[in-house]
Parts: C-alpha cells; sequence; structure tokens
C-alpha cells in the first residue's frame, strides 16, 4: 500500500512538470474538441497524431494521447445532448434522455451533470486503476504462454461475437484485421509473409494507415454519399447550473453508473454499450413516482447522470487490462497499444517495473486531467458549443488534412496515400453494411502478440495442443470463451420457445 | 420476419459483400501454399495462422453469400434509404487521389489545399447548395491554405516530422 503511495507521489512529480502538464492540457483540449466535432473520434485523433510518436518522449507522448483519449467522453456527451442526431454508440444512451432534457429547456443541467458524472466516475475508476492495476500486474506475470494466449482469445471473441449485431460480420472484420496483421515479417521464424516482394511491407502494415483510412476518410466518403441532405437541427443552450433536486438525483445516479461501468472496463470485453445500457436501464427500474414518468417524456436527469458515469468509469478502467496484460479492447485502446509498441515498449505485467516511470506519471495524470476537464468542460461549455457550428463540407475536408498528415508522416511515402484512399473505400463498405471496425484493430494489432503466444504455448506442450487444457488457469479461460459463445444463443432460445 | 424485404439491388450488393470476402479468402489461401511450414518444437509454423485466417474467411464468406441469398444480412439496421450522391463521391476521390499523386512534386500545403478544396465541393453539392460564381471557390482555397499552411509549420516546425514541400526551406 505504502509502496503504491510512493510511487504515485512520484508519478505526480513527473506528470506535474510544466512541459507534461501542457501536453496533458493540449490533449484533454483536443479530446473534448475531437468529442465534440462530428465526424471525427478518440480513436481517428490518436491514430492521426501517432507520428509524433518518433520525436516526442514517451511519458509526454502518453500522457497527451491519454488526455485524447478520455477528453473524448466528455466532449461526445456535449454532442449527443445539443444535437438532434444520434452519434456514436457510446454516446447514444446519453442522447435519449440529454436530448430531452434539452428539447424542454434542461440543456445546462443535462451538461452539468453529464461533466460532473464523468469527473466523479472518472476519478473513482482512477482511483482503481492505482489501487488494482498493480495488483493485476503482479498476478498476471505468474502467466505463462497458454494463459496469455486464452486472454487474447477471450478479448477477440468479445470484441468480434458478442458486442456487434451480427456474429458472421464481427467475425469477419477480426479474420480482416488478422489477415492485415499477418503481412510482414513472422516473429518467431523471421519468415516473410504476403508482402509480394514489397520491402517496405516487411515491417508489416501501419497501424496509423488502417485506422485514419477506416475512421476518417471513410467517414468523410460516407458523409458525401449519404449524408448531405441530412438535416441537423441544435438545441437551445441554458444556463449550465444544476438545482438541488438535481443535485439529490443525480449523486446516487453517478455512484450506480461508476460501479457498473467500472467491472466492465476491468475485464477483457470492452465496449461501452453494455454498461451504459444497463446503467440506463437501472435508472429507469429504481426511479418513482413524477421522476419516472420524465423517462422518454421531458427527460429524466439520472438518464443522463447514470450512462454518463458508467461509460467514463469503463473507460477509465478499460486501462487496467490494456497495461497490466497488453489486451486492447475497443479501438482507442488498441490504437494507444500501437503508440506503446512504437516505442518499444510492450504494454504487460513487466511494463509496471520496466518502465515504472511511464505508468505512474499516466495514472497521475488522469486524476490532474480529469480536474482539467471539469473545468474545460463546465466554466467553457459555450466555447466548444460553438464548435457544432462548423459547416460540414470545411469540418470533413478539413479532417483529410489531418488524415494526409498522419498517414504521409508516418513514413513518408506517397505510395500510402493511395493505400489509405483503398482502405477508406473498404471502410466505407464495411460502415455500409454494418460491419464493426473494432475487431478489425484490435485482430491488426493483436494478432501477430497472440500468434507468438500460440506458437510459444505450443512449444511448452512439445507440439500439443493439450497443454491449453492441462493447466487450470487456461482452462477455465476456454470454459469462459465456450460460455460467451454458448451461452447467449441457448438464453435467446429458450426466450423465443416460451414467447 | 421482416416487415419489409431489402429491395433486390441491395441484395446483390450483399452478395458482391460476400463474394468479396471469399475472394479475399481465396487470395490469402493461395499466398499460404508458399509459406513453408516449418513448425520446430511448436507444432505450428508460420503458415498456421494464415490457413486459419483464410478458412475462417472462407466459411464467413460463404454464410454471407447465402445469408443475402435468403433474404439478406441478419440484424442489419434500418437503411436510411438515402440514394448515394455519386458526383459529390467523385470530387472527393479526386481530391484524395490528386493529393496522393502530387504531394511530392508541389509539396504538402498546396497538394493538401486542392484536395480540401476538391473534397469541400463534393460536400457543397451533396448538400445540395451549389453557391455559383468564383465566392465559394476562393471561400475555400483560403480556408484550405489556412488549415494546410499552419499544419504544416506546426509538424515540420515543432515536431520535426518530414513532410514533403515545394523548396527546401521547411516552410512553403
Amino acid at each position: 500500500m505504502m509502496d503504491i503511495w510512493t510511487q504515485l507521489l512520484q508519478g505526480f512529480a513527473t506528470a506535474g512538470t510544466p512541459v507534461n502538464l501542457l501536453w496533458a492540457f493540449v490533449g484533454c483540449a483536443l479530446g473534448t474538441a475531437v468529442g465534440v466535432l462530428p465526424g471525427i473520434g478518440p480513436a481517428t485523433a490518436v491514430a492521426m497524431l501517432l507520428p509524433i510518436t518518433a520525436k516526442v518522449e514517451a511519458t509526454a507522448s502518453m500522457i497527451f494521447f491519454a488526455g485524447i483519449y478520455y477528453g473524448a467522453m466528455y466532449g461526445g456527451s456535449t454532442t449527443s445532448i445539443l444535437l438532434n442526431t444520434p452519434g456514436e454508440t457510446a454516446s447514444m444512451v446519453t442522447a435519449m434522455e440529454g436530448n430531452k432534457m434539452a428539447k424542454s429547456g434542461r440543456a445546462g443541467a443535462a451538461l452539468a451533470t453529464s461533466a460532473i458524472g464523468s469527473f466523479v466516475a472518472g476519478t473513482i475508476a482512477t482511483v482503481l486503476v492505482t489501487l488494482f492495476a498493480p495488483v493485476v500486474a503482479e498476478f498476471a506475470v505468474k502467466l505463462g504462454p497458454p494463459e496469455y494466449f486464452m486472454l487474447m482469445l477471450l478479448a477477440f471473441t468479445t470484441v468480434s461475437a458478442v458486442l456487434g449485431q451480427s456474429t458472421v460480420r464481427g467475425l469477419t472484420a477480426l479474420f480482416v484485421g488478422l489477415a492485415a496483421g499477418l503481412v510482414g515479417m513472422d516473429q518467431i521464424t523471421g519468415q516473410a509473409r504476403y508482402t509480394g516482394g514489397v520491402p517496405e511491407l516487411l515491417d508489416g502494415v501501419e497501424i496509423v494507415l488502417v485506422a485514419v483510412g477506416l475512421f476518417a476518410v471513410a467517414e468523410a466518403l460516407h458523409a458525401v454519399l449519404f449524408e448531405g441532405k441530412v438535416d441537423e437541427s441544435e438545441n437551445r443552450m441554458s444556463r449550465v447550473t444544476m438545482t438541488r433536486s438535481d443535485w439529490r438525483r443525480s449523486i446516487p445516479a453517478w455512484l450506480r453508473g461508476t460501479a457498473i461501468g467500472a467491472p466492465f472496463g476491468c475485464i477483457p470485453a470492452g465496449g461501452t454499450e453494455i454498461p451504459t445500457f444497463l446503467s440506463y436501464a437501472t435508472e429507469k427500474k429504481l426511479a418513482k413516482g413524477s421522476h419516472k414518468d420524465e423517462f422518454g417524456k421531458q427527460g429524466a436527469i439520472e438518464g443522463v447522470a447514470g450512462p454518463e458515469a458508467a461509460n467514463n468509469a469503463t473507460v477509465t478502467a478499460a486501462l487496467i487490462p490494456l497495461l497490466t496484460l497488453g489486451i486492447p479492447t475497443s479501438n482507442t485502446t488498441a490504437i494507444l497499444l500501437g503508440a506503446f509498441q512504437n516505442y518499444g515498449i510492450q504494454p504487460g505485467p513487466q511494463l509496471f517495473t520496466s518502465s515504472s516511470t511511464l505508468v505512474w506519471a499516466l495514472i497521475a495524470s488522469l486524476y490532474i486531467g480529469n480536474v482539467m476537464l471539469l473545468v474545460l468542460n463546465l466554466p467553457l461549455i459555450g466555447l466548444w458549443v460553438k464548435l457544432l457550428k462548423v459547416p460540414k463540407p470545411q469540418l470533413y475536408a478539413g479532417i483529410l488534412i489531418f488524415a494526409t498528415v498522419g498517414a504521409y508522416g508516418m513514413r513518408q511515402s506517397a505510395f500510402d496515400l493511395f493505400l489509405l484512399y483503398a482502405i477508406g473505400v473498404l471502410g466505407l463498405v464495411m460502415r455500409r453494411f454494418n460491419f464493426p471496425t473494432a475487431p478489425v484493430l484490435v485482430g491488426m494489432i493483436l494478432g501477430p502478440l497472440a500468434e507468438a503466444q500460440l506458437r510459444n504455448a505450443m512449444s511448452i506442450g512439445e507440439g500439443s495442443a493439450m497443454v491449453f487444457l492441462q493447466r487450470p488457469m487456461s482452462l477455465t479461460l476456454i470454459i469462459i470463451v465456450a460460455a460467451i459463445l454458448v451461452l447467449p444463443r441457448l438464453l435467446k432460445k429458450r426466450t423465443s420457445a416460451l414467447a | 420476419m421482416r416487415p419489409h424485404p431489402p429491395p433486390s439491388s441491395s441484395l446483390h450488393l450483399q452478395t458482391a459483400v460476400g463474394l468479396g470476402v471469399l475472394f479475399l479468402a481465396l487470395g490469402l489461401g493461395l499466398g499460404a501454399l508458399t509459406i513453408p511450414s516449418d513448425a520446430g518444437y511448436a507444432g505450428v509454423g508460420p503458415n498456421f495462422l494464415p490457413w486459419v485466417v483464410t478458412i475462417a474467411l472462407l466459411l464467413c464468406g460463404l454464410t454471407m453469400v447465402y445469408h443475402a441469398r435468403q433474404g439478406g444480412f441478419r440484424h442489419m439496421e434500418e437503411a436510411s434509404g438515402v440514394q448515394p450522391y455519386w458526383p459529390g463521391f467523385v470530387w472527393m476521390s479526386a481530391g484524395l487521389l490528386a493529393n496522393a499523386a502530387l504531394i511530392t512534386t508541389i509539396g504538402f500545403i498546396f497538394s493538401c489545399t486542392l484536395c480540401f478544396v476538391m473534397a469541400a465541393r463534393g460536400l457543397r453539392m451533396a448538400e445540395g447548395r451549389t453557391p455559383a460564381g468564383l465566392k465559394s471557390w476562393v471561400t475555400d482555397l483560403i480556408t484550405g491554405l489556412l488549415i494546410a499552411a499552419p499544419v504544416y509549420w506546426m509538424f515540420t516546425q515543432f515536431l520535426a516530422i518530414n513532410l514533403p514541400g515545394l523548396t527546401q526551406s521547411g516552410w512553403l
């Protein structure tokens, strides 16, 4: 315990230097901006800025990226409350009640409860990261290749088969990502695979290219093809303040949202959809009397406070599996893993010993960033609302300029820009036919690591796959993976049989 | 069952997507043939995962083609029914490809400005209000320059990231 405390204080000392504070601030501000702006999210923003890893020191850039990562969660709620068009899934639940509140003239209260709720949940979840990440890391050191492989298999399963609307499309996306990850030199034997004799491909396909193509370029192409005539209307702002009764109704909702969201972040199951929906359902169920009637009509403040807190708690707690096991469970955490790899750092249990300064500075910066974001999003909210006025043509055309920086800046090759366009078209097709994108990125980044673990595990078992069944921990994980795949189907069959 | 079956044109497109996945799988399979299987102690060699991916994508592709022929992909979100606006798409694509072709010769700032102007043109047309005359072109040109130039300076001067310029000065 004392150990954690001293390390955290050291983290604050590192994160508190003027330069690092500036990086955190710029990250939070940029994150809020990309969260507010439709058409660009934290994953795209971090991916476009990945080239800076070539020059900026590791701690500073990780603090910067982390700021973008959770700053976007604050900004996203502003858009979903004020704009009458549904945005990304994470803020969809907030939009349901938040939009109703804004329509009945309570936009300010909705914005306030989501900003303060995000702060409360983010801070509590950061405390959890502080306390539990070192413990998990200590435990994870004992895991061998078979267990790691099974954990990664678990992440693949949840990301592709459980979270999307269709298992087939989720799995297709995952395997397309795994295929992209295959390109390049095999980690164990050095054998070149799928390079077609092109020397640039020996290093593999750049993450930046895939991420920026799939998100930014595909988003712009989708906008020009299908969204030209979509009418966006904006809700009127009101004073950002909460009444005494708003507070009384929000506080328990924040705490419940945090309690629901944090565990979901900790397990390698990713995604904020389930916890936010769960929190919304809980709040609706617990509401009584006139408050219950507000749901879906004038908008109930609990329905904004709970899901918003759940969202932030999940996103923050998702750093635990990322930092301690090296397992990303969302688009953005997958790209953060890519950023670590650019520095030659492999997140995992050793991270807390080998790069302890970096990790603790990063954790300290989460506390600092949350305070910064509260200030950025409460008194200064009017500034961000102005971003919603940026006309769409200029917005998307501008995003393409930044996409060029990211794609070209990584390898200085004009060929990459053609490839970027091709990936953008692929992303457009995926978007049109409802393929999820997270499995592509997670598959591409985690695939090579999982393959190495698989082959190491098989070597331990002297070429026999029985090694996965003989070790209790790995056997347990197999059972969990199987349960995740089978149980929802059985339940569905039963409910449809009963109905 | 679904109240409104999707139009047959979208079913053809869905079949095409499934076939695309099948072709990808076949390509991966052909590639996997050339990868040696030397497994060492592990029992699985460098060609193991390529084969797993190939077979999985084959199965996914087949399932998608089957679904598309049997009434469409499962659990699709309500299609918005919006007709795609191809002229806008062509403008934006041309902008992106011109950017890729020209960036090393005319430099980042001008190439990106060109891409910005063309993409913005496509988006304006998609919105159905194309202001005639020079004014909107000039506005876009200036806006493009005002975004591209500071971005270029920020990345080349402060972050020391190599972006191509028209001159070697690092400012243009």
